[in-house]
């Protein structure tokens, strides 16, 4: 389709707007790819962050100095997670706008933990009502989500994969944390690994029931990784007391963020990624999984049966010994693990790098016009169907 | 695994579904063998839920309560400790000269604290008037009410109901399941069958042999499940007592998690068998009375099911069995 866009003519600007730019976050990784595929087609795009982490610090722009950059013809995105004062902004600018959707976890899953963090999510609910009638399109990178944009009133939306770069985890794994974890395992026992943010909407405490329910029927040496930053300390201590509890202080570990060369030793070291999160938009870790060769057992919810496909064991629920059984299952039968981690491999091989960005670009050109750099060149197409 | 779809599956989905068929027989035999009893799966929830917050666990205004007041006070008083050599002398410092100003404002937040915390105990004394005058009136959550020598695998109505089940585009679920007896009569026959039941120790003793049983009321229990789920329901004990307000909620509900052509199986005593001397003495503490087989007959089909009605050997209970064909939402 042909969304109203800007008038022809020279390069225009793709530009990027973002909450908050976090290295090694789906929604920041993407952002920085996404710049570069844009800029790689010919346009000029830049990235404009209400806030940026500190490592990143070159990478982006204020949000209030978009002013200074603003040309006619602007394609303005914006990579929406959470609620924002971005939102606001670009209620009020006239460029065409492209939502790129990232999902918002429900208030509801938050509400008994973190309060503040429920009227966030709410607030981001409303903001998006408000702006997608106002989108020239919106970009999801999950039928799941898609509907999430439909349901607000975005007029045209296409599904276009998340980019990410499964390169950087065939890279060489951090010695220190390979060695530990190999020493780990050489005492035996399974290691499961879970990669996300603690907070209980991604369901790690059903995970150490699962564990606790393992050990005690299969593996008594085994062993869980929660990988992944804490923005909820309640939910933490929570989880932590919980294992205490149940005396699996020393077969739960919860290393926090990690750089990219430890997670590469964490999926080195994996048996098998277990998921119980309750609420993905994608599951961007899922898809790192399967391009690490780990095979996967993960809860049928939001988008993860469609992101998972055939890599993977999809339960319908969560009771700790089915999903201590499915791990076992998983870990203990060759051919099953054969079969899952080859169809991982095709899974993979369907949302490489290129082909992703490809597809943004092509989906993004809908409202912003031919990529200044295809002119002519007869690039290949592969963009998600615009609806 | 993928999603279930009207196409015939790929070989690696052939494959996956034959998986999980063998994981579920898994989990069964594990509970069968007693290595992980459903009891010790729920005691992990328990345990989990202790630490989760007031609004999480249920704990109630009291606990609430019991944290506002811990927090109401706030303490002007910093800390100085410091990991750094002299930082404790320079902490300490900053506090004594930031005091005056610092313990001027906490003291009025504290007031303010202290104050909201009163009114909310006033709150709460009210509040605890107000509902031990409810308890007075409450009524109690309904029984099970069984028809005496008629939950067994030798019942007059069994043949009928697993006619009627054999083709269920679906689970099927039993309430008041009792120890499981029906769920293992369907399973026999080729059945996916689960039960729930209120009572806690008949689903104890069920678990010993593995069968999936719940500790849930059936109202609790389908609020819970998701939209065409179920491809038959099986309700023992459970209408007859429940209040109009709770059988009106339970068709609205039945109409909803029931699959198309899903099969709703009522097992009822009669009004006289309510009635009669060996009824059971449940009955005279129900809040409801069991409904006659023509409110069926009459009701059901409004709600887009036919049915059918066979009436027991000594006219003390009967048995209606219907079929959804077109969801009509309950009125």
């Amino acid at each position: 389709m042909t969304c109203p866009g800007g008038p022809p003519g020279p390069p225009r600007a793709v530009h990027q707007f973002v909450p908050a730019l976090i290295p090694r976050d789906a929604t920041g990784s993407h952002t920085l790819l996404l710049r570069e595929a844009l800029r790689a087609a010919g346009w000029r795009s830049e990235i404009f962050a209400e806030a940026t982490h500190d490592e990143l610090l070159n990478e982006s722009n204020k949000v209030a100095r978009y002013g200074d950059y603003a040309r006619p013809g602007d394609v303005l995105v914006y990579q929406f997670s959470t609620s924002s004062m971005v939102a606001d902004l670009l209620m009020e600018r006239p460029e065409p706008l492209v939502i790129d959707y990232h999902n918002i976890t429900r208030p509801e899953l938050y509400e008994p933990w973190e309060p503040a963090t429920a009227r966030r999510s709410a607030e981001a609910l409303e903001q998006l009502a408000r702006l997608a009638p106002r989108a020239a399109l919106g970009l999801a990178d999950s039928a799941f989500n898609e509907a999430d944009l439909v349901a607000a009133g975005c007029p045209a939306t296409a599904v276009v994969p998340v980019l990410v770069d499964l390169d950087r985890l065939g890279a060489p794994a951090d010695r220190r944390t390979a060695a530990r974890l190999a020493a780990a395992k050489a005492d035996g026992g399974a290691d499961w690994l879970f990669v996300g943010r603690l907070v209980p909407s991604k369901g790690q405490h059903q995970l150490v029931k699962a564990l606790w329910a393992y050990r005690q029927l299969y593996d008594p040496a085994a062993r869980l990784h929660l990988v992944g930053s804490t923005p909820s300390n309640r939910y933490l201590g929570a989880l932590r007391a919980f294992v205490d509890d149940l005396g699996l202080r020393e077969a739960v570990r919860m290393p926090g963020e990690v750089s990219e060369a430890a997670l590469a030793a964490y999926f080195d070291a994996a048996d098998v990624y277990v998921s119980m999160s309750v609420h993905e938009g994608f599951g961007v870790p899922l898809l790192e999984a399967m391009g690490a060769g780990v095979p996967v057992v993960a809860l049928r919810t939001g988008a993860v049966p469609g992101t998972v496909g055939d890599a993977g064991l999809v339960l319908d629920r969560t009771e700790p010994s089915y999903v201590a059984a499915a791990a076992r299952r998983v870990v203990s039968d060759d051919t099953l693990r054969r079969r899952l981690t080859a169809a991982g491999q095709r899974r993979v091989a369907e949302h490489t790098l290129a082909r992703a960005g490809a597809r943004a670009v092509e989906a993004v050109s809908a409202v912003a016009g031919e990529p200044p750099g295809r002119a002519g060149s007869g690039a290949a197409r592969g963009g998600g169907a615009v609806r | 695994m993928v999603a279930p779809t009207d196409e015939a599956p790929t070989d690696d989905q052939a494959y996956l579904i034959g998986v999980m068929a063998e994981i579920d027989e898994e989990v069964r035999s594990r509970r069968a063998s007693g290595d992980l009893p459903a009891r010790v799966e729920r005691e992990l929830d328990e345990l989990f839920l202790e630490h989760s917050p007031v609004a999480g666990q249920g704990g109630g205004l009291g606990e609430a309560l019991r944290m506002v007041d811990a927090a109401a006070f706030i303490d002007p008083v910093v800390p100085i400790d410091s990991a750094k050599s002299g930082g404790a002398v320079v902490k300490k410092g900053l506090r004594t000269l930031s005091l005056w100003y610092m313990g001027y404002v906490t003291h009025q937040v504290s007031q303010f604290a202290t104050a909201v915390s009163r009114s909310l105990h006033l709150l709460d004394e009210r509040v605890e008037a107000l509902q031990s005058q409810l308890e007075a009136q409450e009524v109690p959550p309904a029984h099970v009410v069984e028809a005496p020598g008629a939950h067994h695998p030798d019942a007059w109505w069994v043949p009928d109901a697993l006619a009627a089940l054999q083709a269920a585009p679906g689970r099927v679920l039993h309430t008041a399941a009792g120890d499981g007896w029906l769920v293992r009569v369907l399973a026999a026959k080729g059945v996916d069958a689960y039960g729930v039941d209120p009572r806690p120790r008949t689903v104890d003793r069920a678990e010993l042999d593995g069968t999936d049983l719940r500790e849930e009321g059936v109202l609790e229990h389908l609020r819970a499940v998701e939209p065409s789920a179920l491809g038959g329901v099986v309700l023992t004990g459970v209408v007859d007592p429940m209040t109009n307000g709770e059988r009106r909620q339970l068709l609205d509900l039945l109409v909803d998690r029931l699959a198309p052509d899903g099969t709703l199986v009522v097992h009822s005593l009669s009004p006289a068998g309510w009635d009669a001397d060996d009824a059971p003495p449940e009955a005279d503490l129900a809040s409801g009375r069991p409904l006659r087989a023509r409110a069926w007959t009459n009701f059901l089909p409004m709600l887009g099911f036919t049915v059918t009605v066979h009436e027991g050997p000594k006219g003390a209970d009967y048995l209606a069995v219907a079929v959804l064909r077109e969801a009509t939402p309950a009125r």
